[in-house]
């Protein structure tokens, strides 16, 4: 997912650290010192449950790609065949979201071709699968 | 140069007489320009405004010619769009693109974060909300100044013009793959809506946190009109009722109004009729829009230098909710 977590630190350091010119501080500025310190109280939470969301998505993706892969022949039977048999081995976050990446392309061309086929069981799986992702991934603004 | 010295330099070559300038703030919000409020005074008279400047990186890329003749088509219609003044697209003292309106004192926005932003405000300010819409949608679009700056799509063009471009977005500035958003642009092309029921002014941005309300239920100002074109009078009323704009909590329209009142006021205003499948489609439209914005706030906000904290705050928590609002709207669009 992006921003990535370090991009997000690395961002509001570079935010704090930049000197503001006079016409924007005040109103802008305290407005803009609030925002910062939202997605520093966020990134404590992305650092929390974000690994954990990371595993859980890739693996929830390797599972449907296993049971829909006997559904298809040719280059996305094997790309779904050879998605399922992975793990995470590499468990920094740039690891995580490297293999999320390949898996949600996967993830992408295995939905067109259900569509494609007309295969409402299989493209309803695939709906709660989102609705499941985003719930994963979900950021609470009051800090809950 | 300063800002206030290059607002002075501008002002002073085209009023004939010298300008002083004071009170010079930039103002939170409009994350596709750096706005600012200032007081300029010339030949004795003292006046308040507000400057729309082109960032150097912009959450949305539009152009002002569009923002300042859509603002000028209502001039005096009872929408509440503000007073343009000055526009220029070279930048001319101030080296960026700019535009220059009245400045409305004594108003306050509503966040879409917050569960109740109008208390007991919230019904009149939500008839009034509707009605403008209403009022934008079914303003006969010949004549007005903002057709000689964007394309007059045919009515049954209007979808495919907006799906196209926003799709566009998200080809162009998705960082890390998003099927969420994918598959809903793919769903919506299998599912095209029937044709406008008119050709219409779209605000494009029209929603709570983009109008000022006087703080005793009466709205005086419609802001933000960056996104406006002509299309299909659904496309406002679908943006306005996305989720999320309203809090989870809250069961109403940005705190407003339940969802059924909203489009009956719409509808009375409007003169114009709420087809059930096509409104579906705009809803649905309306978060694939929002995620593509939101996808290249992120990107712009990495291109960019991470200088504005507002990108990455659009470009994660905003997105994140947003895949979450989808992924729902995706698994009720064609029971809908």
């Amino acid at each position: 997912m992006n921003p990535t977590l370090p991009d997000l630190l690395t961002g509001i350091t570079v935010a704090l650290s930049t000197p503001l010119p006079p016409e924007a501080s005040g109103e802008y500025a305290a407005g803009r010192q609030g925002m910062i310190a939202t997605i520093a109280i966020l990134c404590a939470q992305e650092a929390e449950r974000g690994g954990a969301a990371r595993v859980w998505e890739n693996g929830a993706m390797r599972a449907l790609f296993g049971r829909a892969a006997p559904k298809y022949d040719g280059g996305l039977g094997g790309r779904l065949r050879q998605a399922a048999s992975g793990v995470d081995a590499d468990f920094t976050w740039a690891g995580l979201d490297a293999a999320n990446a390949d898996l949600r392309r996967v993830l992408i061309a295995l939905h067109e071709a259900v569509e494609d086929a007309g295969d409402r069981r299989l493209d309803r799986e695939i709906l709660n699968l989102y609705r499941d992702m985003a719930r994963a991934r979900r950021l609470d603004l009051a800090g809950g | 140069m300063s800002l206030t010295a290059q607002l002075a330099a501008y002002l002073s070559r085209t009023g004939g007489a010298p300008a002083t300038i004071d009170m010079i703030s930039r103002i939170s919000g409009g994350a596709s320009r750096e706005t600012y409020r200032f007081d300029a005074t010339q030949n004795g008279e003292r006046c308040g405004y507000i400057l729309r400047r082109d960032p150097p990186g912009s959450l949305i890329d539009t152009d002002r010619r569009l923002e300042f003749a859509a603002i000028r088509s209502f001039a005096g219609k009872g929408v509440c769009a503000p007073d343009a003044l000055a526009l220029e697209v070279e930048g001319a003292e101030l080296e960026r693109p700019f535009f220059i309106m009245r400045r409305i004192d004594g108003g306050a926005t509503g966040s879409p974060f917050a569960p109740d932003p109008y208390a007991a405000h919230a019904g009149a300010i939500g008839e009034q909300f509707f009605t403008i819409m209403g009022k934008i949608a079914g303003e006969p679009v010949d004549g007005l100044p903002i057709c000689d700056v964007t394309d007059r799509p045919a009515l049954d063009a209007c979808w495919t013009r907006e799906l196209d471009y926003w799709a566009g977005v998200i080809d162009e500035d998705e960082i890390h793959p998003q099927p969420i958003v994918r598959a809903a642009v793919r769903r919506l092309r299998r599912h095209p809506p029937p044709p406008a029921q008119k050709l219409a002014v779209v605000h494009g941005d029209y929603r709570s946190g983009n109008f000022l309300h006087d703080g005793a239920g009466r709205i005086i100002a419609v802001l933000d009109w960056e996104m406006a074109h002509l299309g299909d009078p659904l496309e406002d009323l679908a943006w306005a009722t996305d989720p999320l704009w309203s809090h989870p909590a809250g069961g109403r329209i940005s705190g407003m109004l339940a969802l059924p009142d909203a489009v009956a006021i719409w509808e009375r205003a409007s003169g114009l009729k709420v087809d059930p499948a096509a409104f579906a489609w705009w809803r649905l439209f309306a978060s694939v829009k929002a995620q593509a914005i939101w996808i290249s706030s992120a990107r712009e906000w990495r291109d960019g230098g991470f200088k504005e904290p507002i990108l990455a705050f659009s470009g994660w928590l905003t997105a994140r909710r947003q895949d979450e609002i989808l992924a729902e709207a995706l698994a009720n669009f064609e029971a809908a």
